[in-house]
C-alpha cells in the first residue's frame, strides 16, 4: 500500500493538467485581467492621451457684468494647464467662450436653444451665471438657477465642471473685492489658496532613531489596495468557479464511483483542492511576473507592494482552498447542470461580499465594519489584505489572528465538505434539500 | 479462508430498508454471482462491500485484515454507471486508475491488457472517441489493472455485443485462474449459472438464495418437464395447460417446458402426454436459474424458500 498523500497527488496532478490545459484556461487569463482591471487601465490611458480637441462654451449673464472677468479667469487658467511642463504636450483642450446676453422674458426658451446648440455639438456646455451670484444669499439654495449652473452632455463625475468651478469662484469673488473698495493690488493675496498637504503619519526606526513621514500618496494608497483586492478576487474566481460545473458535469458522467473505490472522498476532495491551488499560483505566478512590467510601462513601479506579496500567496491560497472545497462539496449536491450555474453564485459570494464593501473598508480600514469583516474567516483573505496595503497598515497581530481563523476555517469546511461529497456524488436525478446538506455534514 | 465476510448488514434510504440484515461469505478465488430483479439491493451491497456506502448496521470485513471494512486498493470496481474522464487518452487514463489503485509502474501491464480486449490501437485516442462497448472494456481493465485480489463487477457485460462479451467472460475467468475472487452482478442468468462458483439472489433488500447452483436446484427439486413433439411448436397443436398435475406451462418455441404441482407423479404427466400427441423427446430436469429467479421474483411469485444467513458457501 502506498503512502496516502501519493494518491492526492495523483488526483492534483490530473485536475491541474485537465484544468490548465484548456483553452478556457488559457483564454481566462487574458480576458480576466482585460475585464477587471479594463476601467482602470482605460482611465490611465485616457490620461495619457487626453481628448484636447477645442471646446466652445457659451457664458449666459444674468448680472451684466460677470461674463467677462469669468471668461477671462477661466482662459488665463487653461492657458497655465495647456501644456505639460516637462514635455511641452498640450494636455488639455483650448477652451473659447462667446458671451450671451439674458432674455428676461423666456429662460427656458433661452436654455432650450443653447442645449440645442450643444447637442448639435456647436458647444461644449454653457455657464449660467444667475441673478443672485455676486451676492448669494441661504435662500439661493433652493434655486440653483439663481447661482451657478452648468449644463452639458459629459458624463461622469464632470470633470469640466469641477474645473470651473475654481476660475468662475474666483472671477466672482474679485467682482465682490472690488465693490467692497478693497485695493485691487492685494486681491491676490486676499484670494490666495494654500493646499492641504496629507501626510503618511510618523513613525521612528528602531535602529537608527529616526524620525520618518512623508507626504501620502492618496492615489497610490488607494490604487495599491484595490488592485491587491481585484488580483485576488480574480485568479480566485478563475480557479474556484469553474470547478462547480465541472465537478457536477463529472457526476452526471458518473466518473466518481469508479475512483472511489480506490481512494477515499476526503484523497479526492484534497486532491481537487491542491489542483485548484497550483491552478491558482500558476495564474498568480503569470500575472506577478506581468505586473512589474506593467506597472513599469505606466511608470508606477513604486507602487509595487513587494512587502505584501508572501501574504497575497498566503491568502491566495486559504480563499482558493475555501472555495475550492465548497465547490467540490456543491458540485457533488448538484442534481443538474441549471443547479450548478445557480450554486455559482454562493459560492462566489466569500469574495464578492468584501468587493462590495471595498468603498468602505478603503475609506477606513482601521474602522469596527473593516476590522471585522477583516478577521471574519470567509471574508478575512480580502479585506485583510485592503487593510495591509492601505497606508497605516494593520496591528502586526491581526493578520495572523486572521489567518488563524482561515486555517480554522479551511480544515472544517475541507472536512464537511468531504462527507457531503462522499454521499452526494452518487445521487442522480435530484439536488438534495440544504436539510439533507446539513444532514450529510453532520452525519456523514 | 473467505475473501470477504459480510455480517447481518442493513442499509436504509430513507426509512426504507436497501439491504436488510445480510450476512454472506464469499470464499477467496470464487466467482460469486449477485442476481436480483433491478433495486433489489445488488449495488447497494457491492457499494457498500467496496467501501463507497456505510452499511448502518453490521460489518463487512475481509478476515486477516485489521481495519473494519475491505481496505481501499484491495478492491478492483467496475460500477454499474459508466463513466470516464471524456477528454484523458486511453493510456494515460488506464495508468492514472492504475497508480491510484497504488501501482509504481503499471504502463506494460495497461499494454498487456489493451492488447487482451483489442484496445491497443485506441491507446492514444481520447475517451470520448471510443464506442460504448470499447469504454466498457476500458473501464474493466481500469477495475483490475494492479492485480487487486478481489474484483466488483457490477453488471459487467451489459450492453455488449457478443464478441465483446465473450472477450469479457474469457478475461473474468482469467482472474479466476489466477486466484482472484469476483463477485459479479448479472442478469443473464445463463452467464450466472455458465460462470458463477455461488450464487446469492437479494430480492426487496433479504437474500433469498445462497449456494452453488447445484444446492440451489437441489431446493427446488426436479419438478420441470422438457419436452419436444413431432408436429413442432406450441405442444403439436395441444394445448397442456390444464393437464393433471401441471402447475404451469412454458412454450420456448421448439421446446415446451412444464412445471409439475408439488408431489405430483412425472410418471402419470407422461402417459397423459403420450395420450395426447407423439413425443421426440421428454426429459425431467431441475429448474433453472431463470425458472427459480421468475418463480421468486416473477409477477406470480411464490416467494423463496427459506434460507438462513448460514451460507452453503461458509
Amino acid at each position: 500500500m502506498r503512502r496516502l498523500p501519493h494518491k492526492i497527488l495523483l488526483i492534483a496532478k490530473r485536475d491541474y493538467l485537465a484544468a490548465i490545459q484548456t483553452k478556457a484556461f488559457l483564454i481566462g487569463l487574458v480576458i480576466a485581467p482585460i475585464l477587471f482591471g479594463g476601467g482602470v487601465m482605460t482611465s490611465v490611458i485616457a490620461k495619457r492621451r487626453p481628448d484636447i480637441r477645442p471646446r466652445r462654451i457659451a457664458v449666459l449673464d444674468h448680472t451684466g457684468v460677470a461674463a467677462g472677468p469669468v471668461i477671462a479667469s477661466i482662459q488665463r487658467l487653461n492657458q497655465m494647464e495647456l501644456h505639460d511642463p516637462k514635455t511641452g504636450h498640450q494636455v488639455m483642450p483650448e477652451y473659447s467662450f462667446e458671451t450671451i446676453a439674458s432674455d428676461p422674458g423666456d429662460p427656458n426658451a433661452q436654455r432650450l436653444e443653447l442645449s440645442q446648440r450643444v447637442r448639435n455639438g456647436e458647444l461644449f456646455g454653457f455657464l449660467e451665471i444667475g441673478p443672485g451670484a455676486l451676492h448669494p444669499t441661504p435662500a439661493m439654495r433652493a434655486d440653483p438657477a439663481a447661482g451657478l449652473t452648468w449644463y452639458s452632455s459629459e458624463g461622469g463625475v464632470g470633470e469640466v465642471r469641477q474645473w470651473l468651478a475654481a476660475p468662475v469662484n474666483d472671477a466672482l469673488r474679485r467682482i465682490r473685492l472690488a465693490e467692497l473698495g478693497v485695493d485691487k493690488s492685494r486681491f491676490n493675496e486676499v484670494l490666495a489658496n494654500i493646499g492641504l498637504q496629507g501626510m503618511d503619519l510618523v513613525s521612528r526606526d528602531a535602529r537608527t532613531g529616526q524620525f520618518r513621514t512623508g507626504k501620502r500618496d492618496y492615489i497610490g494608497g488607494t490604487a495599491v489596495p484595490v488592485a491587491m483586492a481585484l488580483l485576488l478576487t480574480m485568479i480566485v474566481i478563475m480557479t474556484s468557479a469553474p470547478m462547480l460545473p465541472a465537478i457536477a458535469q463529472d457526476k452526471m458522467q458518473r466518473v466518481h464511483e469508479m475512483l472511489l473505490a480506490s481512494a477515499t472522498p476526503s484523497e479526492l476532495i484534497r486532491g481537487k483542492v491542491l489542483a485548484a491551488i497550483w491552478q491558482a499560483l500558476t495564474t498568480a505566478a503569470v500575472y506577478l511576473v506581468g505586473a512589474p512590467l506593467a506597472l513599469k510601462a505606466l511608470d508606477m513601479s513604486d507602487l509595487m507592494p513587494v512587502h505584501l506579496l508572501p501574504w497575497l500567496i498566503v491568502y491566495l491560497i486559504a480563499e482558493v482552498t475555501i472555495l475550492s472545497a465548497m465547490a467540490a462539496a456543491l458540485g457533488a449536491a448538484c442534481g443538474s447542470p441549471q443547479d450548478a450555474q445557480s450554486l455559482n453564485f454562493v459560492l462566489i459570494a466569500p469574495v464578492i461580499v468584501p468587493l462590495i464593501m471595498l468603498s468602505q473598508v478603503i475609506q477606513q480600514p482601521g474602522g469596527s465594519l473593516a476590522t471585522g469583516l477583516s478577521l471574519f474567516p470567509l471574508f478575512t483573505p480580502i479585506v485583510m489584505l485592503i487593510r495591509q496595503a492601505s497606508p497605516g497598515g494593520v496591528p502586526a497581530w491581526q493578520p495572523w489572528v486572521g489567518l488563524a481563523g482561515v486555517v480554522l476555517v479551511t480544515t472544517a469546511i475541507t472536512w464537511l465538505a468531504a462527507r457531503v461529497f462522499r454521499i452526494g456524488i452518487l445521487m442522480q436525478g435530484k439536488a438534495p434539500r440544504v436539510s439533507e446538506l446539513v444532514r450529510w455534514a453532520v452525519r456523514g | 479462508m473467505n475473501a470477504i465476510q459480510i455480517q447481518e448488514v442493513t442499509k436504509m434510504f430513507g426509512g426504507v430498508a436497501a439491504v436488510n440484515d445480510l450476512s454472506l461469505s464469499i470464499p477467496e478465488g470464487s466467482i460469486y454471482g449477485f442476481i436480483g430483479p433491478n433495486g433489489s439491493g445488488k449495488t447497494t451491497t457491492m457499494r457498500m462491500i467496496v467501501g463507497i456506502l456505510r452499511p448502518d448496521r453490521g460489518s463487512i470485513a475481509v478476515p486477516g485484515e485489521k481495519t473494519n471494512g475491505v481496505p481501499i486498493g484491495r478492491i478492483g470496481y467496475l460500477p454499474e454507471e459508466r463513466g470516464l474522464y471524456r477528454k484523458m487518452r486511453l493510456r494515460t487514463l488506464l495508468e492514472f486508475h492504475g497508480e491510484l489503485r497504488g501501482g509504481l509502474d503499471v504502463s506494460g501491464e495497461v499494454t498487456e491488457w489493451l492488447q487482451r480486449l483489442g484496445l491497443a490501437e485506441w491507446a492514444d485516442k481520447p475517451v470520448e472517441a471510443l464506442s460504448k462497448g470499447m469504454s466498457q472494456k476500458a473501464q474493466f481493465i481500469a477495475a483490475v489493472l494492479c492485480r487487486p485480489p478481489i474484483v466488483i463487477l457490477d453488471e459487467p457485460f451489459s450492453g455488449l455485443d457478443p464478441v465483446a462479451a465473450e472477450t469479457l467472460r474469457e478475461a473474468i475467468l482469467e482472474l479466476r485462474r489466477r486466484g482472484t475472487t469476483v463477485v459479479l452482478s448479472t442478469h443473464d442468468m445463463p452467464t450466472a449459472e455458465a460462470m458463477c462458483d455461488f450464487i446469492f439472489m437479494i430480492f426487496r433488500g433479504r437474500k433469498v438464495l445462497d449456494g452453488s447452483l447445484a444446492e440451489i436446484q437441489e431446493m427446488y427439486g426436479s419438478d420441470i418437464i422438457r419436452l419436444s413433439t413431432a408436429n413442432g411448436s406450441v405442444g403439436g397443436g395441444h394445448d397442456f395447460s390444464g393437464l393433471p398435475g401441471v402447475e404451469q406451462v412454458r412454450d420456448l418455441g421448439q421446446v415446451q417446458e412444464l412445471r409439475l404441482a408439488r408431489g405430483s407423479d412425472p410418471q402419470l404427466v407422461l402417459r397423459e402426454l403420450v395420450s395426447r400427441t407423439q413425443l421426440t423427446s421428454f426429459a425431467l430436469a431441475k429448474p433453472s436459474l431463470h425458472d427459480i429467479f421468475l418463480r421468486i421474483a416473477g409477477p406470480a411469485s411464490a416467494g423463496a424458500p427459506e434460507v438462513t444467513n448460514e451460507t452453503p458457501a461458509s
